[in-house]
């Protein structure tokens, strides 16, 4: 009934790999590029007004409202029909394991994140989920690791720099991307070479399967969110301002659940200080 | 599974989100599993009768308004605007505010068709007491819904629902400043937004 999952409208976090160098500049190209069309600030005298603006931190609000704009028409017209089309020759069963499958696919990037994070407890969990899930479960397929205790645990390049204190920063609505922000943009880059795929020699049926897993991956979480975008689009006065403060709930979310999983606490055999 | 991820963290920081809000007593935890269960079998069982979508839905918007505090949830998402805001305007927005829960209402009914939910732990934070509940409809994943519970006329109330770490009273507070700054600190183009957003889902009915 109030079900506000946070939908990243911009699902698609993923192109092929032959644009990786692309997509190593492409932070700083958008930034750049971004900053053409800034939104004007209220004068301060208005206290409220100036005051509004200045926590929204969205200076290129009508350029993030003009890819907003495409972005919806890019998925009203191609994602969302295929994403309902698999919904409908799928069953939950199936979406989940798929959805095991891409999360097994990305944990080694996890693994690096954590670490460099400063979050070694959360990457030995990655580590143990990798590798359990890609041997008994099957490629990733099913996801006993979970069953063993090792709960799915998220990050990414851009919650292993806040992890560093880099602050949020402006917020950007990237052009096919979707929600991101000054800081979180740069997770574009590293989540092309932190897959498995990366170091294997490059050969036909690894590309053929570079691309399958990506458009999996886009169409099953694009099918997650189907009801979700449907009632925000349908309820939302400015269905932009709902998804941007979605996206950052989420992001502020998913930075306290890891601080909060991840403390650092003495080992066992340190003694304990006399009382 | 990540639903339950993000919501622990949303617990965590509800704190912060509450401090300005609703200064009520807190509610104890036992008290507040108590209501949402009553509350969540009353909404389920709605939701799940016979009845025509019509029937369900007004039944539905009288059960909110006796569970749900909407006035203060309502204050809430004007945020620093009720300062600005003239008692007429003001009337005017609560009763829009009204309205359009009752139509978003409305608009979920198929979607939670086959509805179970299970009432799992409750906690303080801040000023509310928060249940967690796992909730399952039909060919969906369960998905964890925090209820933050609140004292409201004596008796608890809910005041915010809180799905993977996001706040509906925060995002739905975001959405409508979004509309008065667009429009220079126009409260007008505020209800102007909601009116048209209701004729909207009325013309789509």
């Amino acid at each position: 009934m109030f079900n506000i999952k946070p939908a990243r409208k911009g699902l698609f976090t993923a192109v092929s790999k032959s644009s990786r160098l692309t997509m190593l500049a492409s932070p700083a190209i958008l930034l750049a590029t971004l900053l053409a069309g800034c939104a004007t600030p209220p004068p301060p005298s208005d206290a409220a007004g100036y005051q509004a603006f200045q926590e929204q931190n969205d200076p290129i609000e009508p350029t993030n409202r003009f890819f907003f704009a495409v972005n919806d028409k890019i998925d009203r017209y191609a994602f969302k029909p295929i994403a309902e089309g698999y919904v409908d020759i799928t069953t939950i069963g199936i979406r989940n394991h798929v959805g095991n499958f891409v999360t097994n696919v990305a944990e080694p990037g996890r693994i690096v994140y954590f670490m460099f994070g400063g979050k070694p407890r959360d990457a030995g969990t990655a580590l143990v989920r990798f590798v359990v899930d890609s041997t008994v479960g099957v490629g990733g397929i099913f996801d006993p690791a979970t069953a063993l205790g090792y709960q799915e645990t998220d990050t990414d390049f851009g919650l292993t720099l806040a992890e560093w204190g880099i602050p949020a920063g402006p917020y950007l609505y990237l052009p096919v991307f979707g929600p991101s922000g000054a800081r979180d943009v740069f997770s574009l880059p590293a989540e092309f070479f932190l897959t498995p795929l990366e170091p294997a020699p490059t050969s036909l049926a690894l590309r053929i399967f570079g691309y399958s897993e990506t458009a999996l991956r886009l169409v099953n979480t694009r099918a997650q969110f189907i009801q979700p975008i449907d009632q925000i689009e349908a309820t939302a006065l400015d269905p932009y301002a709902t998804f941007r403060s979605l996206y950052r709930q989420e992001r502020a979310s998913q930075l306290q659940v890891i601080d909060q999983r991840d403390t650092p606490t003495p080992p066992d055999w340190y003694p304990a200080a006399p009382k | 599974m990540s639903f339950r991820r993000f919501f622990m963290g949303a617990m965590a920081s509800l704190p912060i989100l509450t401090v300005a809000t609703l200064a009520q007593a807190q509610v104890p935890t036992d008290t507040a599993k108590a209501f949402i269960t009553q509350a969540g079998n009353q909404l389920v069982t709605v939701v799940n009768s016979n009845g025509s979508e019509s029937q369900k839905a007004d039944e539905l918007t009288q059960l909110v308004d006796q569970i749900v505090a909407v006035d203060q949830v309502g204050n809430y998402v004007l945020g620093r605007y009720i300062n600005v805001v003239t008692p007429d305007q003001h009337s005017q927005y609560l009763t829009l505010f009204h309205q359009l829960l009752a139509y978003n209402i409305t608009y979920q009914i198929k979607a939670y068709q086959g509805v179970t939910f299970v009432v799992n732990s409750a906690s303080v934070m801040g000023n509310d007491t928060v249940v967690d509940t796992t909730i399952t409809r039909p060919g969906q994943a369960p998905a964890d819904v925090g209820w933050a519970v609140d004292e409201v006329d004596g008796s608890p109330k809910i005041v915010d629902v809180i799905v993977a770490g996001t706040s509906l009273r925060i995002t739905e507070r975001n959405d409508y400043a979004s509309v008065v700054t667009s429009n220079g600190g126009q409260i007008s183009a505020l209800l102007s937004a909601m009116q048209n957003q209701i004729d909207r889902i009325k013309s789509n009915q």
